[in-house]
C-alpha cells in the first residue's frame, strides 16, 4: 500500500511501488483528466503538480511521491475558477483539448515561478506537446492569467 | 426567405418520448410518419430530443475531435429552432443511415470527414431546427386559439403578440409531437441569424479545461479489463514466438490473447498489461515490407519515375527538377484505443472513431451479431487528423473482448501508435516547364510517383492505376476532375502507384499535401526563372478565378508583401483550393515570413492567412482550424518524417518524430473573407499551403531551394 495525497484528499494505493504515478492516477484512483500520451517525459500530457511543481506523472513511481502534495487538472479549483482555467476559457484555447490538462497545469506551474512571464519565458517553460496546434492561444491565454492573477492580489 | 438548395425533399417525423417532451427527426428516403410513440431512437434517426425540463439534446452526425464540428452543427439547428444555447447539450449520433455525410465518402458510409461536417449538413440541420420551431408555434397557436401568424419563437419560447402569453418548448414539446411536421420549413434569411457568423463559445471548452470531456481513453466500465498490445513491426509479419509463462507472472495479467499480426495481454490495469507485454517479449516473422528501408523506397520511386520517362521539352527557358516527400505521421496526442464489451448475444463499442460504419462492420465480422445488436458509442477524440478512422484498433478490442467476455479496453503505446500508422504516402515528382519569351508555360509536363492513396478505398483504382490523390491539387490535364485554379497551357501530366507494403492512409487535407508544395514550389521557381515577382506571377494564371485573386491580394495586403525585412529574412506565398474534386471550394492563401540567421538556423516567424469558405458559420473554429493547421503543416516541413529500416518504422516516439513546440510557433494572422454563399470545410485547407509558403520564403532569403522535405538539418547558407 503507498499513501498518495492527491487534490488534498489520501489515497491508499494498492499497487506495486514502482508503478507510475500516472496509472496510480488514472487506474487505481479514476482520475482520468490526467493523460497518458508518451510514456517518456517528451509530450507533458500527464504533467500533475507535486508540492506546486509541475511534474511529468508518467516518469515518477508511487513510491517517489508518497505523502507529497499532489494536484491533478480535477483538484486545481472548485469550480473550475483557477485563473488559468478561467484565461484558457476567454482565449478559447482547447481544439481537441486532448492535452490541455497538461498544458494547464505546467501553465499553472510557470507562472507560480514567473508571475510575469516574456514570451520567451513561456517558450522556455511551456514544452507540453500539442498537435492541433492551440500554441498561439496557450501563450495567450497565459499572459491573461498572469494579469487576472496580479489583479486578483 | 430562403428556402433553395433542396436537392431532395426533406421529410420530417416526430415521436413522443415517454414522460413528455419531443423528438424530431428527418429523413431523405422513407415516407413521411406521424408520431410514433413506439419507436426507438435509433429508428428514427432523431436529431432533436426537447424534455419538459427545456433542456434540448441535439443527436449531431458528426464525431468530435477538436474540429469543433458540434458547436457548428449545434449552432445551424439552434438558429432555425429559436433555440435559447445555453439550453443546448449534445451528443454524438448513433450508428444510423439517416447520419450519413456523402462527401465524407463517397460510398455512402457514415463516416467524419473530408472538412464537410458542416458544408453537407448546412441546408438539413436547419430544416430540421426550423421543422421543430413550426411545430411548436403550431402547438402554441392551437393551445391559445390563435393563428401561427401571431406567434412567434424566441430564445426557446413561443410568444404570442397579442396577448403577451408565452410558453417554453418543454411545456409545448408533448403537444408539438402530436403534430404533423411540414414538409418544406421555411428558414431564416441571414439578415435574421443570431448564431450564425458570430463566434460563439465552443460546447466543450469547459469539459476541455478541466478534466471532464470524455475521450476514448477514458471509457470506465464495471468490471473492465486492460489491454497492452503488440503487432509485427515488419508490416503483415506473423507472430513467431512469446514467453505467456513469463507474462502471467506478472502481477494482474489475466490472459494472452492472439490479434491479428500480433498479441495482446490482457490485466487488471493498463500498466500491469503494459509490464505484461513487456515479459511477453513477442518476436515476429515475415510481412509484406520485410527488407524495406528509405533508400529502397526512395530508389523504388525514381525507378516509377524514370519508367514514365522525361519528356522532351523545347522552349526559350526551361526548368527540370525533381521533388521529393517524406511518409507522415498522424501522431494524434490520444494514442490508439477503444474498448468493447462482446457477449453472445451483445456488443457494445466505444470508440475514439470518424468511422462508425468501420466499427460496425468490423464488429459484425468478429462477433457474428445483427445489427440490431450491436451497439456504437462515439467518443470524444484526442485528435485524429485521418488516422482514427480504420477497424484495427476496434477490431482488436473486440477480439480481446470476446475471449474474455468482460468489457475490455485495448490501448497502444506510443511507440505501437507510431510504428502502425497509415502514413501520408511518400511522393517524388518530376517537373519540366518549356516557358515562352513572354515567361508563360507554353510546355507543363509532370510526373508522380507514389503509393495509390485511392486504391485503398475504392480497389479499381488500384487496378487501372490511377490515382485521383496524385492528380487533384495539381495543375493538371485530366477532363474528368474540376480544373485547377491556375490556367496554364501545353499540359501533360502522369502518374504511376509504387506498391511498397506499407500502410497509407489520408492525412489532414489529401491529396493537396503532396501536390500543392509541388505545384506552388514549381510556380515560385518559374518565377524566378524568368525574374518575375512571385505574387504578381501568380496573377497571371488566376484570369478565371476572381475568388483566388481576390484571397491572394488580400493576404497580401496582410502581410506587407513587398515592405522591407531585416537582413536575414525572407517572405514567401503559397495558395490552394479545397476539396479540388468539388465544385464548391475553400480558397485559402498564406505568406511565411523566415529568419535564417548567421548559422543557418531557421525561424518561422510570422504567417498571414486569409480563407474564403463561403459563411463561416463560427469565425472563432474557422480562426482556429487555420491557426491549427497552420502550426501542423509547419511541423511537417520542418521537422516531420517517418523513416523504414529493416521493414519498420525507424521512429517510436516523441523523441524521434519531432512535432512542433510552443518555441517554434510563429506569430500568425488570420482573415477571413466576409461572404454569402454557402459554407465550404475549413479543417484541412489551411494545412498545405504553409509547406511551400516557408521554402519559398528560404528561397527568397538565401537562394536556397528545398525540394525534399522536411528542410530538417538540410543546410541554408
Amino acid at each position: 500500500m503507498t499513501e498518495l495525497k492527491i487534490n488534498g484528499k489520501v489515497y491508499q494505493v494498492n499497487a506495486e511501488e514502482d508503478t507510475p504515478l500516472l496509472w496510480a492516477i488514472r487506474d487505481s484512483i479514476g482520475l482520468t483528466g490526467t493523460k497518458y500520451g508518451c510514456g517518456i517525459q517528451q509530450c507533458g500530457a500527464c504533467t500533475v503538480l507535486i508540492k506546486g511543481r509541475a511534474v511529468r506523472s508518467c516518469g515518477v513511481t508511487i513510491s517517489e511521491v508518497a505523502g507529497d502534495e499532489i494536484t491533478t487538472i480535477e483538484g486545481l479549483s472548485p469550480e473550475s475558477r483557477h485563473p488559468v482555467q478561467k484565461a484558457w476559457i476567454e482565449e478559447q484555447v482547447p481544439q481537441c483539448g486532448y492535452c490541455q490538462s497538461g498544458q494547464i497545469m505546467a501553465a499553472v506551474s510557470l507562472l507560480e515561478r514567473k508571475p510575469n512571464p516574456t514570451d520567451k519565458d513561456i517558450d522556455r517553460g511551456m514544452l507540453n506537446l500539442c498537435r492541433c496546434g492551440t500554441y498561439t492561444r496557450v501563450r495567450k491565454a497565459i499572459h491573461r492569467a498572469a494579469d487576472m492573477l496580479k489583479e486578483a492580489s | 426567405m430562403k428556402n433553395t438548395n433542396m436537392k431532395r425533399r426533406t421529410f420530417l417525423k416526430v415521436t413522443t418520448l415517454a414522460g413528455g417532451g419531443l423528438l424530431v427527426g428527418c429523413t431523405f428516403s422513407s415516407p413521411k410518419l406521424m408520431s410514433t410513440p413506439q419507436a426507438s431512437e435509433e429508428e428514427l434517426g432523431l436529431w432533436v430530443r426537447i424534455g419538459t425540463d427545456d433542456k434540448i439534446t441535439l443527436i449531431l452526425p458528426a464525431a468530435e475531435m477538436g474540429q469543433q464540428a458540434h458547436t457548428g452543427q449545434a449552432m445551424l439547428v439552434a438558429e432555425e429552432l429559436e433555440a435559447d444555447w445555453n439550453s443546448i447539450r449534445v451528443v454524438t449520433a448513433p450508428y444510423h443511415s439517416e447520419f450519413i455525410n456523402l462527401s465524407s465518402d463517397p460510398r455512402g458510409i457514415q463516416v467524419t470527414g473530408g472538412s464537410s461536417s458542416i458544408s453537407f449538413f448546412w441546408e438539413k440541420l436547419r430544416q430540421v431546427g426550423a421543422g421543430t420551431r413550426e411545430m411548436l408555434i403550431e402547438a402554441a397557436a392551437q393551445k391559445w386559439g390563435v393563428p401561427t401568424s401571431e406567434c412567434k419563437a424566441e430564445n426557446g419560447r413561443i410568444r404570442h403578440s397579442g396577448s403577451g402569453r408565452s410558453l417554453s418548448y418543454g411545456q409545448l414539446a408533448a403537444d408539438a409531437a402530436k403534430l404533423s411536421p411540414p414538409d418544406s420549413p421555411t428558414l431564416k434569411s441571414p439578415d435574421q441569424y443570431r448564431f450564425l457568423g458570430k463566434s460563439m463559445p465552443k460546447l466543450h471548452t469547459p469539459d476541455r479545461v478541466n478534466g471532464t470531456a470524455q475521450y476514448g481513453i477514458d471509457v470506465r466500465r464495471s468490471g473492465m479489463l486492460f489491454a497492452a498490445v503488440s503487432q509485427s513491426p515488419v508490416f503483415g509479419g506473423q507472430v513467431k514466438s512469446y514467453d505467456e509463462v513469463a507474462a502471467k507472472t506478472v502481477n494482474g495479467v489475466e490472459a494472452v490473447v492472439p490479434i491479428p499480426n500480433g498479441v495482446a495481454v490482457v490485466a487488471d490495469s493498463t500498466w500491469h498489461a503494459m509490464q505484461g507485454l513487456a515479459a511477453l517479449k513477442p518476436e515476429f516473422e515475415g510481412g509484406e515490407s520485410v527488407g524495406l528501408d528509405s533508400t529502397k523506397v526512395t530508389a523504388r520511386l525514381r525507378a516509377a519515375l524514370d519508367e514514365m520517362g522525361k519528356a522532351e521539352v523545347t522552349a526559350e527557358k526551361v526548368l527540370d527538377v525533381e521533388y521529393e516527400m517524406p511518409y507522415l505521421h498522424h501522431a494524434a496526442m490520444e494514442p490508439m484505443n477503444c474498448t468493447a464489451h462482446v457477449t453472445d448475444d451483445s456488443c457494445e463499442i466505444w470508440a475514439p472513431t470518424q468511422s462508425q460504419h468501420e466499427c460496425m462492420e468490423s464488429a459484425k465480422d468478429v462477433t457474428d451479431l445483427s445489427e440490431e445488436q450491436i451497439r456504437i458509442h462515439t467518443m470524444m477524440l484526442g485528435g485524429s487528423f485521418g488516422r482514427k478512422q480504420t477497424r484495427d484498433y476496434v477490431e482488436q478490442a473486440l477480439i480481446v473482448s470476446k475471449s474474455m467476455q468482460k468489457p475490455v479496453q485495448v490501448i497502444w503505446s506510443r511507440e505501437e501508435d507510431t510504428q502502425h500508422g497509415i502514413y501520408r504516402p511518400t511522393s517524388m515528382s518530376r517537373y519540366q516547364v518549356g516557358l515562352g519569351r513572354d515567361g508563360l508555360p507554353v510546355q507543363w509536363e509532370s510526373q508522380i510517383a507514389q503509393p495509390n492513396l485511392a486504391a485503398q478505398f475504392f480497389p479499381l483504382a488500384g487496378w487501372l492505376d490511377f490515382d485521383p490523390m496524385a492528380v487533384a491539387g495539381g495543375v493538371h490535364d485530366y477532363g474528368l476532375f474540376p480544373d485547377h485554379f491556375y490556367k496554364v497551357e501545353g499540359v501533360e501530366t502522369d502518374h504511376t502507384g509504387v506498391e511498397l507494403g506499407v500502410p497509407i492512409g489520408p492525412w489532414r487535407s489529401p491529396p493537396n499535401s503532396l501536390n500543392v508544395f509541388y505545384t506552388e514550389s514549381v510556380m515560385d521557381e518559374l518565377a524566378h526563372l524568368v525574374g518575375q515577382e512571385p505574387l504578381a506571377y501568380r496573377m497571371k494564371f488566376l484570369t478565371e478565378s476572381p475568388r483566388h485573386k481576390a484571397v491572394l491580394e488580400q493576404v497580401a495586403r496582410l502581410a506587407g508583401w513587398g515592405d522591407p525585412l531585416p537582413e536575414g529574412h525572407g517572405r514567401g506565398i503559397a495558395i490552394n483550393d479545397w476539396f479540388p474534386l468539388e465544385e464548391a471550394k475553400t480558397v485559402v492563401a498564406q505568406v511565411a515570413e523566415v529568419s535564417i540567421n548567421n548559422r543557418g538556423k531557421l525561424k518561422v516567424e510570422r504567417v498571414d492567412c486569409v480563407i474564403d469558405c463561403g459563411i463561416a458559420v463560427n469565425p472563432d473554429s474557422v480562426k482556429a482550424q487555420m491557426e491549427g493547421s497552420i502550426i501542423m503543416g509547419m511541423s511537417a516541413a520542418l521537422f516531420e518524417q517517418i523513416t523504414l529500416e529493416d521493414g519498420r518504422v525507424t521512429q517510436s516516439n516523441f523523441d524521434d518524430y519531432r512535432i512542433a513546440s510552443m518555441r517554434d510557433t510563429p506569430e500568425i494572422n488570420v482573415s477571413i473573407v466576409k461572404s454569402g454563399s454557402d459554407p465550404t470545410g475549413t479543417g484541412e485547407p489551411g494545412t498545405s499551403p504553409i509547406v511551400p509558403a516557408i521554402t519559398n520564403a528560404i528561397f527568397a532569403a538565401t537562394g536556397k531551394r528545398i525540394r525534399k522535405l522536411p528542410i530538417g538539418r538540410q543546410k541554408l547558407i
